[in-house]
């Protein structure tokens, strides 16, 4: 047990229980249209001292807290769950709450933008309007016909399991905006409404997957996906976002043929 | 400034706000207003289950997870409200399975039930099955559900609009209302964060369900959202706030960060072990052990860090041990929390125990209601048309320390009963007349907060109080630690008036939301502290070392707090004192500069059980 | 409140317009079916030109000719083209969807891309059906064998 004990204090290591701090730049798009600088979107950069547990949400607050109160982003559980802080960080869309700044190479300066193809309201907080609007149109809603049974819906625990990775969606819109082809106009669906969709079609309670296939059968529904795999690595629920939506292509061409 | 008309109002879209919007929705037009997306609220960070005695796995009955919920209470729970909680649990999982609900199967198919922490067969005898769950998801999925139940119904929700004031037809804040008079709520007032625009909603029916207010402590698995907003108000408006002494720490937050692991790692097997590799809670509560009530194992766990016997470099934390456990099993059931490990702390659990210490989690107290949801206003009268339910609220079922699961199911149970009465009462009332300054308290507080000049940081005063709270309010209380903490906290209140904002923008200024959110965490965190110095006891999640026993010949009551203006000494102050339950013990008044902090009481509704030693 | 005012909440946003035909579907699905026969067309293709015989070196008027006047090798071409042409033209213009940003972009784009693949097409088309293998006036040892110098 001991012997563990002090492998196991990695997050608050050496024998004084300091934990080692490191100087980092934080370099944030900025986009204030109410400031100075109008609708052009520009770079700050921020010098901060910043510990080995400390996530980029925590620099961002560091920056919002102690130099800059207009910095602007969305942020509630700080852990993951709830999915509002989802950003491009250097390059790639994550939740600033599960990436650790330790993890990024410090070294370098750390890049921080909204996430792309929604339309930027201010700073980080991006216009997700039309990303639930995705969601809603796929019925994200269980749709069965008769009469409510009197006890619960019986399903096997396979049953159950088929669905299981798709349900942990948190429409934090990370791999949506990832998405190459959403970039481009915003019309396609989106990796995030069709892992929603999947969740019901696979789901052996739901009557309605006739219906969202038909309208993920769009031109802008899951024939657009090009399989590129950005979803699947920007997903910070770690859900098989690609393949999903081929398991929603298969579903279709089974029906259609 | 627009002007909306609904005949329910609901403030807050968590788990209880969307409950409440279902029912209401389709009886009347109901307009839900939320300060985040439905889907960012923190419901969906709990974790482990809701209970229902189902008997599913295992003999059980709704009238066991009554005696549970009063005694892990510690017996200052409304047991009528307990039982209408335990019997309704069963169609509250029913209810939302039939939603869609993915809940974990039992090999027939049917919801599959774990143990958790207080809830017992046969009065006490041992751990029983009672929590349907969906692995270490329960919350994220009942929030999923629900929304997505909004979606079907087509609900209206105002997103991103923040609630900064409540319209009632009497200025109860001064207290000269008498008891018995009628006295409604007429509307809202709310700010459209994104535009920075005051929007006015008139209602027949309001439900609060703005969820708790941990961030009045530093160390918190609570969002940063979640600042006591609608306590506040209620609070500032005159309302009563009940029973906020009692404030609940989970024991298994990450140690050092506060990110919550669910009780449902020790109902699953995990065990709490101290640096000897004792499993110490076989000292503390030799029959249900690691599943005792969170009240008792966080003490336990602090215990063990204060006489020595803590893990890690500085001794501060202990270890909850999961490596006895298969890792396919620990996968299936337990994926997310031991994610958390990994991620954050960068610990295996597999192989490694993980560093836990309590995070402040539940509040508790909250507006006080009936056990229709109703919001009162006295131990008595109820305001008509306003509603609350959820953390904000106090029926009270959850007495002195909440069982874990039983939050998933308030907010089913009464979310429902709150959208039910909200929705009945909107069809037989008429719209009651707005004031025509209705908006102004608050055009002029945003002005004042927006143009003052450079003066304190938000931030420091936040990190002030946070660090207060934590140091002399937490798990062990005093009365010393609690004076200091009060006073540290008037310090606090002064420094905020000269709090300013960088951010002067209209749109999406979140700078100028924090400090709004400080003040209500202030006000929230005073009357805490008032509560817990007033209650000479210790019981459930309010411990005092100082007074170490439980008096229920004094103390078996809910405390009620109001705020009231200073003036009152002469005219009034009959009046004030006709709004409280005379008692030695709730006699309390705090004052300040520009108003007091005047304690009450009202009584713990006794059915079944006499109050006994909680053993476990 | 006098002056009031019943807002609206946002403006919704909405999709341009949904089509419900299962022309992408079809359309995904030839791409891999296509795909895989033009697999074994090209390949066949190229060994029989390649490596076949005397291989590259044996390519020339009267081996082209020869072929032609076969039905067999006429079908395998004419599959080879239009499988090829639209496969590729409908990768295209899926490219374009996915890069154009502008709607007028797009119409542009796919209008020359069309006209490029009924030219292709019609052409390719009438060559390989009305390739004639023995044009009069040649030169004999430049025919395949079976022209008769008439």
């Amino acid at each position: 047990m001991t012997a563990t004990l002090e492998n196991s204090t990695a997050g608050a290591p050496s024998a004084a229980g300091e934990i080692p701090s490191f100087d980092v730049t934080i370099k944030v798009r900025r986009y204030l249209p109410e400031s100075s600088h109008g609708d052009e979107a520009y770079w700050d950069e921020y010098k901060l001292t910043m510990y080995g547990t400390d996530r980029v949400l925590d620099a961002l607050h560091k920056i919002k807290w102690e130099n800059d109160g207009s910095l602007t982003f969305r942020r509630s559980c700080a852990h993951g769950i709830c999915g509002s802080d989802a950003m491009r960080i250097n390059g790639r869309n994550r939740l600033a709450c599960k990436t650790l700044l330790k993890d990024l190479n410090p070294n370098k300066p750390i890049t921080i933008e909204p996430i792309k193809g929604l339309p930027v309201i201010k700073d980080l907080v991006v216009d997700m309007e039309p990303f639930f609007a995705s969601y809603r149109e796929i019925m994200p809603f269980l749709i069965t016909s008769g009469n409510q049974p009197s006890r619960e819906r019986i399903q096997s625990a396979e049953q159950r399991e088929r669905f299981d990775d798709t349900t942990k969606c948190i429409l934090c819109a990370a791999c949506t905006s990832s998405c190459p082809v959403f970039w481009t106009d915003g019309q396609y669906f989106g990796p995030a409404a069709i892992v929603n969709a999947h969740r019901f079609i696979f789901d052996s309670r739901d009557e309605g997957a006739t219906q969202r296939l038909e309208v993920l059968n769009d031109k802008e529904g899951v024939w657009r996906c090009r399989t590129t795999f950005n979803c699947t690595e920007a997903c910070p629920r770690g859900i098989e976002v690609t393949k999903a939506i081929q398991e929603v292509k298969q579903a279709m061409i089974r029906r259609a043929i | 400034m627009q002007f909306h008309q609904y005949d329910v109002v609901i403030v807050g879209a968590g788990g209880a706000g969307m409950r409440a919007a279902l029912e209401a929705s389709s009886e009347a037009r109901t307009a839900v207003i939320s300060k985040l997306y439905p889907t960012r609220s923190h419901t969906g960070a709990a974790q482990g289950g809701m209970c229902a005695a189902l008997a599913n796995v295992e003999e059980d009955n709704w009238e066991w997870h009554t005696f549970d919920t009063v005694k892990g209470g510690d017996y200052l729970v409304d047991q009528d409200a307990a039982e209408i909680m335990a019997k309704e649990a069963i169609d509250a999982v029913l209810d939302l399975e039939r939603m869609g609900l993915p809940f974990n199967r039992t090999p027939e198919g049917k919801i599959d039930q774990r143990r958790f922490g207080g809830h017992t067969r046969n009065h006490g005898e041992a751990a029983v099955r009672r929590a349907c769950y969906a692995a270490d998801r329960t919350g994220h999925m009942i929030l999923q559900t629900l929304y997505q139940n909004c979606v079907k119904q087509d609900v209206e929700f105002f997103n991103e609009f923040y609630v900064l004031d409540l319209i009632v037809d009497h200025d109860l804040s001064a207290g000269h209302v008498p008891d018995g008079e009628e006295v409604n709520a007429t509307g809202v007032v709310a700010y459209d964060l994104a535009t920075g625009e005051i929007h006015v909603f008139q209602a027949k029916s309001i439900v609060f369900a703005t969820g708790g207010a941990g961030k009045i402590f530093k160390t918190t698995s609570n969002a940063h959202t979640l600042t006591g907003d609608g306590m506040a108000l209620a609070l500032r408006r005159g309302l009563p706030l009940e029973d906020m002494e009692f404030f609940q720490f989970h024991p298994t937050g990450l140690a050092g960060l506060g990110i919550l692991l669910s009780e449902a790692a020790r109902g699953e097997g995990g065990i709490l072990r101290n640096s000897n590799g004792e499993r110490f809670m076989e000292r503390y509560a030799p029959t249900i052990k690691d599943l005792a009530p969170r009240d008792i194992v966080a003490r336990s766990m602090a215990n063990e860090v204060r006489e020595g016997r803590g893990a890690g470099p500085n001794k501060d934390y202990v270890l909850l041990d999961l490596t006895h456990l298969e890792p396919a099993h620990i996968d299936a059931k337990l994926p997310d929390i031991t994610e958390f490990a990994r991620t954050y702390l960068g610990i295996e659990p597999y192989t490694e125990p993980v560093p836990v210490y309590p995070t402040a989690h539940y509040a508790m107290g909250g507006i006080p209601t009936n056990v229709t949801a109703e919001v009162l206003r006295n131990s008595d009268d109820v305001v008509k048309g306003l509603y609350a339910a959820g953390e904000v609220a106090c029926v009270s079922v959850h007495g002195s320390n909440r069982l874990g699961t039983n939050s998933l199911l308030d907010i089913n149970v009464f979310g429902k009963r709150a959208g039910r009465a909200a929705a009945a009462y909107a069809k037989t009332a008429e719209f009651k007349d707005l004031p025509e300054n209705a908006a102004e308290r608050t055009i002029a507080q945003l002005e004042e907060l927006r143009t003052r000049p450079d003066g304190e940081r938000v931030s420091d005063v936040r990190k002030a109080l946070q660090e207060t709270m934590d140091a002399n309010a937490q798990v062990f209380r005093t009365q010393e630690s609690l004076e200091q903490c009060l006073a540290d906290i008037r310090v606090l209140q002064e420094r905020y008036k000269n709090v300013s904002v960088q951010d002067k923008g209209k749109m999406f200024n979140t700078d100028l939301l924090e400090a709004l959110e400080l003040g209500f965490l202030l006000d929230i965190a005073e009357v805490t502290v008032i509560a817990a110095l007033n209650r000479k006891e210790s019981r459930g999640g309010h411990f005092r070392e100082d007074y170490p026993d439980r008096d229920d010949a004094n103390y078996m009551r809910h405390t009620m707090v109001y705020r009231r203006p200073l003036e009152g000494a002469e005219g009034n102050h009959e009046s004030v004192e006709a709004d409280i339950t005379p008692d030695t013990a709730f006699a309390h008044v705090s004052e300040f500069d520009t108003y007091k902090v005047v304690i009450g009481s009202k009584p713990v509704v006794q059915t079944r059980y006499e109050p006994m030693e909680r053993k476990y | 409140m006098s002056t009031s005012t019943i807002a609206n909440p946002r403006d919704p946003y909405a999709r341009k317009r949904l089509s419900r035909t299962n022309t992408e579907l079809w359309a995904w699905l030839f791409m891999r079916v296509s795909g895989v026969i033009l697999v074994v067309l090209i390949f066949g293709h190229l060994f029989v030109n390649l490596m076949v015989g005397d291989g590259v070196k044996a390519i020339d008027f009267a081996f082209v000719g020869g072929k032609w006047s076969s039905p067999f090798w006429q079908v395998w071409d004419l599959l080879m083209l239009w499988l090829a042409m639209i496969h590729g033209t409908n990768g295209v213009r899926t490219v374009i969807n996915d890069y154009a940003e502008k709607h007028a972009t797009r119409v542009v784009l796919k209008s020359l891309l069309t006209l490029g693949f009924v030219i292709t097409v019609v052409l390719g088309t009438l060559v390989i059906f009305t390739f004639d293998s023995c044009p009069p006036g040649s030169p004999a040892e430049l025919l395949p064998s079976f022209c008769t110098a008439a």
